[in-house]
């Protein structure tokens, strides 16, 4: 039993975290945005789902990877100006819109796949890449700089994220139409046009995180791959107080218990399977209990603008 | 580097004019052929009842709204705006009634917020807080920059607002109803920066419906009047009674109870106590009888224990001690729903809070309570027709100025909206009244009415408790009035048996005894 | 307002559609045709418990003479009990002469069902409960028999002595598949460990190859598993290039050419067969079929693409002989 605190057990968990968080991390941040502005989008696992399967199928026939990333972008997009406009320019519920969309990627990707693949292949996905000098640290560095490129982009988004809201006249902007839209439109802000970049940005970064996962971490693709990661990340920003650095840490959490646990198993802690897979769950829900925040809730949240209601 | 404020001064607006506007709402003609102007350098009041056209007006010369006709022009020039955006470049500003601040932001960001940076897409935030500074000094208007704008007083925020259409280069500034959420300390500073403002060449636009405010502040007045305009005057030139006949377009009536004899004593209150929101007992033993057919009026000065008293009366707070009867029927522990079925009504005092529910329909408010029993009921089923009927006969005979049944309430003003909780609570002919702050911030026409309709009520029998920060109210109401002071009532007193100045000290909380006599 | 209920309903409903999609339209019945409907709780492509079935049905139909003689229906993906229930009902009242539950989730769906359709038969599984009903089979199949032969090659080809096996839940055959697995590697060499992971998900792949990896780290050379989600530790065990894999429900060498030793297959197509047969012959239910290796409804399909040595090949053919006449007994 002596490698149950061992050094590679410790690099294996974190290893695992890094990788568990990283489809977490692009739908979470993207999901921000959107939020920070105004809108829930609850199709995230739907944008994900069908960008996956773009994604994998553009790799599977083409091989090029960059092109598979570039497709699920653009499914993100086109996804991501629906939702827009049924919740901007329509004003329809958020909740209902968003669980349409989840129900529409769903079946589509599941579709699409049975139509035009049939039966799970897999791909030569994106391969680890070891940065020099970093990943030759000894210790931390495999574990931390040893990953394919999709994974140090989930990485790099988080401070570029929150230097974006909060630095830049655009964050502003974002931030105040989730405030108080009726302020942002007396002061010549187009609400709808922010709210609509926030969400588009928020359903492109959910594409991306499809296609981390089809193409760099499990390179298949399955009916229902995501397998609800989307609400997990939709849940985290609530978690992260609409920060991106507390999105991370939420994404973290949730990925290093559920390392922890498989390891639990692995090396044949007895508890019941049933209790180890729902440490993750239990141990987010606490988190949120003590460290809830609701004064940085976006005001205007879940709520359509229209102009003269004060 | 800084350009000398006197610099600008001529590049200022010299006249705005906005030219036969009209604009229609759903079922609202809002401005019928509006002509108004402004000059540099000059306070133009618009006055008039609340729902007369004013804040429509304006919202047309900032961009908010479109005129459906006539046009807006700038030095001679015609202006189309799109959005406000386009108003703010062309140097107007507006200060909204609701404060348009993003509360989780500070001063500076509010301040930057959707300005073009020096170091776009990079905030310049710095460079932002130097010239509130700048500002801040020369118009005397006081804001921290660094302070975030959930921690600023009503009145601060204000100034923030202001500080924003200064920083955007506004010429001409539109302050909407500005004085309403301000203490006199605040409005007299507020209009310490306002003639400032004016000499150093901005125009100016004041909306309000308080008299004695235009009459303070301003150069010119126009009174505008169902979204016409009734005229435009030299504010030296005219008396307070004349721009009264053209708000209201009548003379107001005093009210005068006639002398009826009260009935038997219908609500009884005895010994009540209660605890108030901070935990602390905020009634002490409340002993008061009210008759059939009589006003008793309740003066104090506000958190006497007014409102917990209403509320305790209403069946929304617990009474800790004491007892509350209806006729023979001890009502203490009864129920909401109790009270009203024992002949308990209620205009409370946070109308939008407690009344009526805002996205409902006017219908909808109209038998928000009464729907589940007869007549609007057949078995488990709502009476549809039963109840629109009821609800039309109640808007003609309050008249309930609203475009249709469906409504939602958020669209009525304020004045109707009170009419129709009004309406709602005496269509069900209570034995008891309990009306707080019926006629807060209710405009002048309204405010009539619903004197003469709780003057009815006390002509139909019922025992009316009118509760009032407003002394005139009360005493042209009221045939008994009672002081209130720190949760006990300090002395009760016949109609015109008290001069002002001893309620006035009874309300400060001296003896009655020293009041009446010292 | 209406136009946008009436829009999200459209989309709603677009949606609905989509995921109805998977049910190809019925085709004109013919004289004497059998008809068959099964439902299933995960696409018929997903490699393991769904597609073991579709193929059986596939090959049946085939061996029948094509469409005219057998129709077959399917819906998949149908893991949530409340839509699959509706299916059952569906294709029962729209006179499919064998429906087919494929999920010990949908029992009681089964169980209410059935009495309205007295002439219609149903199976369902994988469980050993008929309800007593005459028109109800039951099937099940002995996947611990398969798990030991795969258990008995794991443990000759293991050369780190620790074997990681990923399962979803620990029910079903996913948990007896196991059980055997663990004899089979005991009855060679019991020092050898097997850890266990369960994720608590059929369908999350992510947290399966996470899974899978853990294993890998903690010095597992050969891994195993159920469920469709298992395609992610196939794809930890190709990441690492030198860790072998064992299959179960249905044939995985195609995901893994180099690396899958051996699957026990599901072979449902004699226990169909049999069904058709008995119900010409007026039998409608009331049985339960279990798959074994001796009735040939498991199979342990070798990879012709791995190089097995022939000692390994050998002690895999015994265990396979000595379960088929009894003398090794494997306990579910």
């Amino acid at each position: 039993m002596k490698d149950v605190i061992s050094l590679g057990v410790l690099g294996g968990i974190l290893t695992s975290m890094i990788r568990l968080a990283t489809p977490f991390l692009y739908a979470a941040i993207g999901e921000t945005f959107a939020q920070t502005s105004g809108v829930v989008n609850l199709g995230v696992d739907g944008i994900m789902l069908l960008s996956a399967y773009g994604a994998f199928y553009v790799a599977l026939n083409t091989g090029n990877l960059w092109l598979a990333l570039l497709t699920a972008a653009a499914i993100g997009l086109l996804m991501g100006l629906l939702m827009s406009f049924i919740s901007v320019t329509l004003k329809a519920e958020q909740g209902i819109s968003g669980i349409g969309l989840y129900m529409f990627g769903l079946g589509m990707s599941s579709l699409l796949f049975k139509i035009t693949i049939g039966t799970v292949k897999t791909i030569d996905g994106f391969q680890p890449v070891r940065i020099p000098l970093l990943g030759d640290i000894p210790g931390i560095g495999p574990i931390l700089f040893d990953h394919s490129l999709p994974v140090y982009g989930a990485f790099l988004l988080v401070p570029i994220a929150w230097w974006v809201l909060d630095k830049t006249t655009l964050g502003l902007k974002i931030k105040s139409v989730g405030q108080n839209p009726a302020a942002a439109d007396s002061l010549g802000i187009n609400v709808d046009r922010i709210r609509y970049f926030s969400v588009c940005l928020g359903a492109v970064l959910a594409g991306l995180a499809g296609a981390s996962l089809s193409t760099a971490l499990v390179d298949l693709f399955q009916d229902n791959l995501t397998a609800g990661q989307g609400f997990i990340a939709v849940a985290l920003v609530y978690f992260g107080g609409w920060n991106p650095w507390g999105v991370m840490g939420g994404a973290f959490l949730f990925s290093i218990v559920n390392s922890i646990q498989l390891w639990m198993q692995v090396i044949g802690v007895k508890i019941p399977s049933d209790v180890a897979v729902m440490l993750p769950y239990l141990l987010t829900i606490a988190a949120l209990m003590i460290t809830v925040n609701r004064v940085r809730q976006p005001a205007a949240l879940n709520k359509p603008f229209e102009r003269g209601e004060s | 580097m800084k350009p000398k404020i006197q610099d600008i001064k001529s590049q200022r607006i010299q006249h705005v004019e906005m030219r036969d506007i009209v604009k229609r709402f759903p079922g609202v003609l809002a401005n019928s052929k509006v002509s108004f102007d402004v000059r540099a350098g000059e306070i133009h009041a618009l006055l008039g009842e609340n729902g007369a056209g004013k804040s429509t007006l304006m919202r047309q010369l900032y961009g908010l709204y479109q005129p459906d006709e006539g046009e807006i022009v700038i030095d001679g020039k015609p202006y189309v705006f799109r959005s406000p955006a386009d108003a703010i470049r062309a140097g107007i500003g507006m200060i909204h009634q609701h404060f348009m601040l993003v509360p989780t932001l500070t001063v500076t960001q509010n301040v930057a917020l959707g300005l073009r940076s020096s170091r776009e897409p990079l905030l310049d935030l710095d460079k932002v807080t130097r010239r509130i500074q700048g500002l801040s000094e020369a118009y005397g208007l006081k804001v921290d920059p660094h302070a975030f704008v959930w921690q600023l007083s009503v009145g601060e925020q204000q100034r923030v607002e202001i500080m924003k259409a200064l920083y955007r280069g506004a010429s001409l500034i539109i302050l909407d109803e500005p004085t309403a959420v301000l203490t006199p300390q605040e409005v007299k500073d507020l209009f310490a920066t306002l003639r400032r403002m004016v000499q150093e060449g901005h125009s100016l636009v004041f909306i309000s419906h308080k008299l004695h405010e235009v009459m303070d502040i301003s150069d010119r007045v126009t009174v505008l009047r169902d979204g016409k305009v009734i005229g435009t005057r030299p504010t030296h030139k005219v008396t307070r009674g004349e721009l009264v006949k053209m708000m209201v377009g009548r003379e107001l009536k005093e009210p005068e109870p006639r002398s009826l004899k009260p009935g038997p004593a219908a609500l009884k209150i005895e010994g009540l106590k209660t605890v108030g929101d901070r935990g602390t007992e905020a009634l002490h033993g409340i002993y008061l009888e009210i008759h059939s057919g009589e006003i008793l009026g309740l003066a104090g000065v506000s958190g006497n224990g007014q409102r917990e008293l209403a509320e305790c009366l209403a069946g929304m707070r617990k009474a800790t001690a004491g007892r509350i009867a209806i006729g023979e029927s001890d009502i203490t522990t009864f129920t909401l729903n109790q009270r009203i079925d024992s002949g308990m009504a209620y205009i409370p005092e946070e109308r939008m809070r407690d009344g009526a529910i805002r996205e409902f329909s006017v219908e909808e408010n109209i038998y928000l309570h009464d729907h589940s029993f007869a007549p609007y009921t057949h078995g488990i089923f709502l009476d549809f027709s039963q109840m629109a009927s009821h609800a039309i006969d109640l808007v003609n005979e309050y008249a309930l100025k609203t475009p249709s049944l469906d409504t939602p309430l958020k669209n009525l003003s304020g004045g109707n909206i009170q009419k129709l909780i009004m309406a709602r609570e005496l269509s069900r002919h209570p034995k008891a009244l309990i009306a707080a702050q019926p006629t807060r911030g209710v405009d002048i026409g309204a405010t009539e009415y619903i004197h003469q309709r709780l003057l009815a009520q006390r002509e139909a029998g019922t025992a009316i408790l009118l509760i009032s920060e407003d002394l005139d109210e009360i005493r042209t109401l009221s045939d008994r009035i009672a002081i209130i002071y720190e949760g006990r009532i300090v002395g009760v007193v016949q109609r015109g048996q008290a001069t002002i100045e001893q309620i006035g000290l009874m309300m400060a909380g001296v003896s009655m005894k020293e009041a009446m006599h010292g | 307002m209406k136009n946008k209920s009436l829009l999200i309903f459209g989309l709603l409903l677009i949606a609905l559609l989509v995921n109805a999609c998977g049910t190809p339209a019925a085709a004109p019945a013919a004289q004497k045709q059998i008809k068959i409907a099964v439902i299933m709780p995960s696409a018929t492509n997903d490699m393991a418990f769904s597609q073991s079935m579709w193929s059986a049905l596939q090959s049946v139909q085939k061996d029948m003479g094509g469409e005219s003689a057998l129709q077959i229906a399917y819906t998949d993906n149908l893991f949530n009990v409340p839509d699959a229930a509706a299916a059952i009902r569906d294709y029962a009242s729209k006179g499919f002469d064998i429906v087919i539950a494929h999920g010990s989730q949908y029992g009681s769906s089964v169980q209410d069902i059935a009495p309205d359709f007295p002439n219609t038969t149903f199976a369902w599984g994988t469980d050993v409960n008929t309800f007593g009903m005459k028109n109800v089979y039951a099937y099940t199949a002995a996947a611990e028999q398969g798990g030991y032969v795969n258990g008995v090659l794991a443990a000759k080809l293991t050369k780190s002595k620790i074997i990681g096996v990923t399962g979803p839940v620990e029910v079903g055959d996913a948990k007896t598949y196991i059980d055997g697995f663990v004899q089979g590697v005991a009855s060679v060499d019991p020092t050898i460990k097997v850890n266990k992971t369960w994720t608590g998900s059929f369908s999350d792949v992510a947290l399966m190859t996470a899974a899978a990896k853990t294993h890998i780290q903690a010095g597992a050379d050969i891994l195993t598993g159920s469920s469709q989600s298992v395609v992610g530790s196939i794809g930890a065990a190709k990441d690492a290039g030198n860790v072998l894999w064992f299959g179960t429900q249905a044939d995985q060498a195609s995901l893994a050419p180099n690396l899958v030793v051996a699957s026990q297959v599901y072979d449902w197509t004699a226990m169909l067969k049999d069904m058709i047969a008995k119900r010409q012959a007026g039998t409608l239910g009331g049985t339960v079929y279990t798959l074994t290796l001796s009735n040939g409804g498991l199979k342990i399909a070798y990879n012709p693409g791995y190089n097995l040595p022939a000692d390994v090949k050998a002690a895999g053919d015994a265990a396979i002989k000595g379960i088929q006449d009894g003398s090794i007994t494997v306990n579910p």
